[in-house]
């Protein structure tokens, strides 16, 4: 009895799925938006900047993620589910370079405009697999970094003297350097009274970057400044540099915006810290989108602005890029 | 002695069936309701793409299966398709292999885990779901010391094809996928190895009194899951041109998980490659089905939880309602 | 020469003494009967014949092989069956599979060296080996576990005959069976008497016992303490061999 009601219902449904197979086409361009995961804040901001911008274009966005970082074939499978629909474009943020290459050469042939989320694609390695990228765009870190250098400069003066410690995150790795390096060539060039010590690799760890500032404080008594790659590593020098006693003789920059850190700065203990804008990033995504179909151009990579957070732009509350903060 | 009964009637000679109904039902009511809910379910390409995204775990569940029917488990499983796809990669690109014998490499390392676990089991009498655990951790380990933590990338086109070619518009993947069902089916029902399987997991004092060697073989089962894991590093690294240390983290539940839907019994005895398949594919059919319906990632992981229990508990009830 | 012989078989597991010494024998044709207590020994000794244990001292000679060290696959092979007291059977598994179960007969697969079951014939010849037991079953196609408790007995005895062996051990055969079906199981042992074939049986049940048997063995604590042939002696002697009553008259003398 069970089997045969089974077997009507899914007759049935079947019925009217042929049926319905038929009107497939939708009225507004639906983009297709594939995200890693949308179980952190970063990701979320980025989803709802996306919606935004989707709004604000007058499309309609179809925005998936799958369960966690490591499901690459799950996120391969999606990427595949999503071309049937045939979208006009597919905005991704491929959890590694590689895995979404076979799905995206499909797209580039089925004429589907292929943007790249948040620079997870390697231009180079996407371009020998066949894949056409119409743009890649993120957030500057190297620019982010010489936002911060410029925010210091302005706080001590162009003739500031004196030694400086950068704290980047794992030896070698991508942002971390970049947003390093970034702050380490604008300050020197902006006050070239000032020195950089060295460029440490914190690990992004809070005390590894506490233990490198105790290290670093005896070597250099007079330090000035220190930058840290992300705010986690910031805050642990914020605490070395208050229990050596020199709290208030040394300005510590962060990087993120998280908000320990935005705590902080309102406190007064950590100096500033560089916010990435992932709203503003999903929302210029899909509006720049917009635009290249339109038969409009976009720069290859598109970098969209950090924003340097510290009390005076809080107590002021004057800044536009203040309202993309999420 | 009297036949005042078997004049009465004779009973139909019972065949046991290929596959389980019910689960062949479960698949036909997915993919009719899907089909209702999304126009581009019955679509061939997406239909090809199903398929495509259930091969790499189908073949992994064929594994389960053999293991699952002589009363052990593999949590493994994952863990081995990592490492042999890494180990495979690492031989063509870093030890510069021709395709084919870095298809055996890909092979072997999935057989040796198997082995290793199977050796375990059996001379250090410890049960397999412990051995299992531990080796999920090891290979796991191993894969990401293998490839100081990053992927290997760029294969040899012509083993890639394995995984992204298209031969007459069928991706090859399924084409393994089904072929591998076949052959593995073959073993399960018509040899006497597939038979021993699943007698010592009916009842293995019985198995042993009949001469079965039990040992020997509950090594082999082993070694076989783990060559199975193999081929599904083999088709995950073609699928992404890549030798992937993360690849398959978790995939054992879902294989775990295909099997049971199947019909073949948890607890031993009782296995089906085919249902096996069904299985797999129920499980990708819904999540092929969200995907379309674009349902957050989150419910789509409660929604298999429960489609889980829900087909363990319907085989129970089944079961006691054969039971006299 | 003895078709069974078994001399001062020894057997402890860590350090209890299961077996201490036992010696008896069998011969073509006999109906010996097993009996003692339960912890006596008995399961234990069967199962050091049919390979399961290995010895720790003493020999077993078959047919005058000695079966030290070998497996149960080749004893069977051999000609000894033994039908468990549990039966032993795979009750997911049909009738047909479980009577050729270790022993499929098979065949070529579309001419390659790959072998399958010969499943037509595991079927056909099952099906014979029940008729000539007389059993009533639905088919062999059933699966055991889905057959009555006497039918599946039928099953298991069909398993130990159907390779024509010289010598089967019977483990409580009757403990479980309604009376038309005990008497049916007598009936079988009387036939396999008659067609040359040794039994021994183990059994509670000293009605049936002295029903059908040539000679009674009393195991009591691991060694033999009476071997008497059953005429001469009597219910009550056995009783009080078993429980221990009676002083050992007879130290494992088999005839």
């Amino acid at each position: 009895m069970l089997k045969r009601m089974f077997a009507g219902l899914s007759l049935a449904a079947l019925a009217l799925g042929f049926i319905a197979s038929g009107a497939a086409a939708a009225d507004k361009p639906v983009y297709a938006v594939l995200m890693k995961t949308l179980s952190n804040p970063f990701w979320n901001a980025m989803e709802q900047g996306i919606k935004a911008g989707a709004e604000k274009a007058g499309v309609d966005v179809l925005v998936q993620a799958v369960e966690s970082e490591t499901a690459t074939e799950a996120q391969l499978n999606t990427c595949n589910t999503m071309l049937e629909r045939k979208p006009p474009a597919l905005i991704s943020s491929a959890i590694n370079p590689t895995i979404l290459l076979p799905c995206l050469k499909q797209a580039t042939d089925m004429n589907i405009l292929v943007v790249d989320l948040d620079f997870d694609l390697d231009h180079d390695i996407a371009k020998k697999a066949g894949v056409k990228i119409a743009f890649s765009i993120g957030s500057d870190n190297y620019a982010g970094g010489g936002k911060a250098a410029e925010w210091l400069v302005s706080k001590l003066g162009k003739d500031a003297k004196g030694p400086v410690l950068v704290i980047e995150g794992l030896a070698g790795n991508g942002n971390g350097g970049k947003r390093a390096h970034g702050f380490a060539d604008a300050v020197v060039k902006l006050a070239p009274g000032l020195s950089v010590v060295g460029i440490l690799p914190g690990d992004w760890d809070r005390q590894k970057a506490a233990n490198i500032t105790n290290d670093i404080l005896t070597r250099n008594p007079d330090l000035v400044a220190i930058f840290c790659s992300n705010d986690t590593m910031a805050l642990g020098a914020v605490e070395a540099a208050y229990a050596a006693g020199k709290g208030d003789k040394i300005t510590i920059i962060g990087f993120d915006g998280t908000t320990d850190a935005v705590k902080s700065i309102k406190d007064g203990r950590l100096g500033a810290s560089v916010a990435q804008l992932p709203y503003l990033v999903g929302s210029q995504a899909v509006e720049k989108t917009k635009a290249v179909l339109a038969g409009g151009t976009a720069d290859e990579m598109t970098y969209v602005p950090t924003l340097v957070l510290t009390k005076q732009l809080f107590s002021e509350n004057k800044d536009p890029l203040l309202q993309y903060l999420r | 002695m009297s036949t005042e009964s078997d004049a009465a009637s004779v009973p139909p000679p019972r065949r046991r069936s290929v596959v389980r109904i019910e689960s062949l039902a479960v698949l036909a009511l997915f993919c009719g309701v899907l089909s209702f809910l999304s126009p581009y379910f019955l679509s061939v390409a997406n239909i090809l793409n199903v398929l495509l995204a259930t091969s790499v775990i189908g073949v992994l569940a064929y594994g389960a299966t053999f293991v699952i029917a002589a009363a052990g488990i593999d949590l493994s499983l994952g863990s081995v398709l990592g490492l042999a796809g890494v180990a495979g990669a690492l031989s063509m690109n870093q030890l510069g292999l021709p395709w084919p014998a870095g298809v055996l490499v890909f092979l072997a390392a999935g057989a040796a885990c198997g082995c290793m676990n199977g050796l375990i089991v059996t001379l250090g009498r410890i049960p397999p779901f412990i051995v299992t655990l531990g080796t999920l951790g090891v290979a796991r380990g191993l894969a990401l010391v293998l490839t100081n933590g990053a992927p290997v990338y760029g294969l040899d086109p012509a083993f890639v094809y394995l995984g992204q070619g298209r031969p007459a518009g069928i991706p090859t993947p399924v084409i393994i996928f089904l072929g591998v069902g076949a052959i593995c089916h073959f073993v399960l029902s018509y040899t006497r190895f597939g038979k021993y399987a699943v007698v010592i997991g009916d009842n293995e004092s019985a198995a042993r009194a009949m001469g079965i060697r039990v040992d020997r073989l509950r090594v082999a089962l082993y070694s076989l899951a783990g060559l199975l894991a193999g081929v599904s590093g083999l088709l995950f690294a073609a699928r992404t041109n890549a030798g992937d240390p993360t690849a398959g983290v978790s995939y054992e539940l879902t294989a775990i998980t295909a099997t049971v839907l199947g019909g073949t019994n948890l607890f031993g005895g009782r296995a089906t490659i085919f249902g096996t398949l069904v299985g797999a594919l129920i499980m990708g059919v819904l999540q092929n089905g969200l995907n379309l319906m674009a349902v957050s990632s989150f419910y789509q992981q409660i929604l298999i939880g429960v489609v889980l229990v829900l087909a363990v508990w319907l085989d129970q009830i089944n079961q006691r309602r054969a039971k006299r | 020469m003895s078709l069974l012989e078994i001399s001062d078989v020894e057997k402890h597991f860590g350090p209890v003494q299961v077996l201490r010494g036992v010696s008896l024998t069998v011969e073509s044709g006999e109906i010996v009967a097993l009996v003692g207590d339960n912890g006596a020994g008995k399961s234990t000794l069967m199962k050091t014949i049919t390979g399961v244990h290995n010895l720790d001292g003493g020999t077993i000679r078959f047919d005058g092989v000695s079966l030290a060290r070998k497996e149960p696959g080749e004893i069977r092979s051999l000609g000894i069956e033994m039908i468990y007291q549990d039966l032993a059977l795979a009750k997911l598994q049909d009738v047909a599979s479980n009577i050729f179960l270790g022993r499929e007969p098979t065949i070529r697969f579309l001419g390659t060296p790959i072998r399958i079951i010969d499943r037509s014939r595991t079927e056909r010849e099952a099906e014979k080996m029940i008729k000539k037991l007389g059993a009533r079953l639905p088919s062999v196609t059933y699966a055991v576990g889905e057959l009555s408790g006497g039918q599946q007995q039928s099953v298991a005895i069909a398993r130990a005959l159907t390779f024509n062996p010289k010598l089967v051990i019977m483990d409580e055969p009757t403990a479980a069976l309604a009376v038309r079906e005990v008497e049916h199981v007598l009936e079988l042992i009387r036939t396999l008497r008659a067609q040359g074939i040794a039994v021994i049986l183990i059994s509670h049940r000293l009605t049936d016992v002295f029903a059908v048997c040539d000679r009674i063995v009393v195991l009591r604590q691991g060694a033999v303490i009476a071997d008497d042939p059953t005429r001469n002696t009597s219910m009550n002697a056995v009783v009080a061999h078993i429980v221990g009553a009676v002083e050992p008259a007879h130290q494992g003398n088999a005839r």
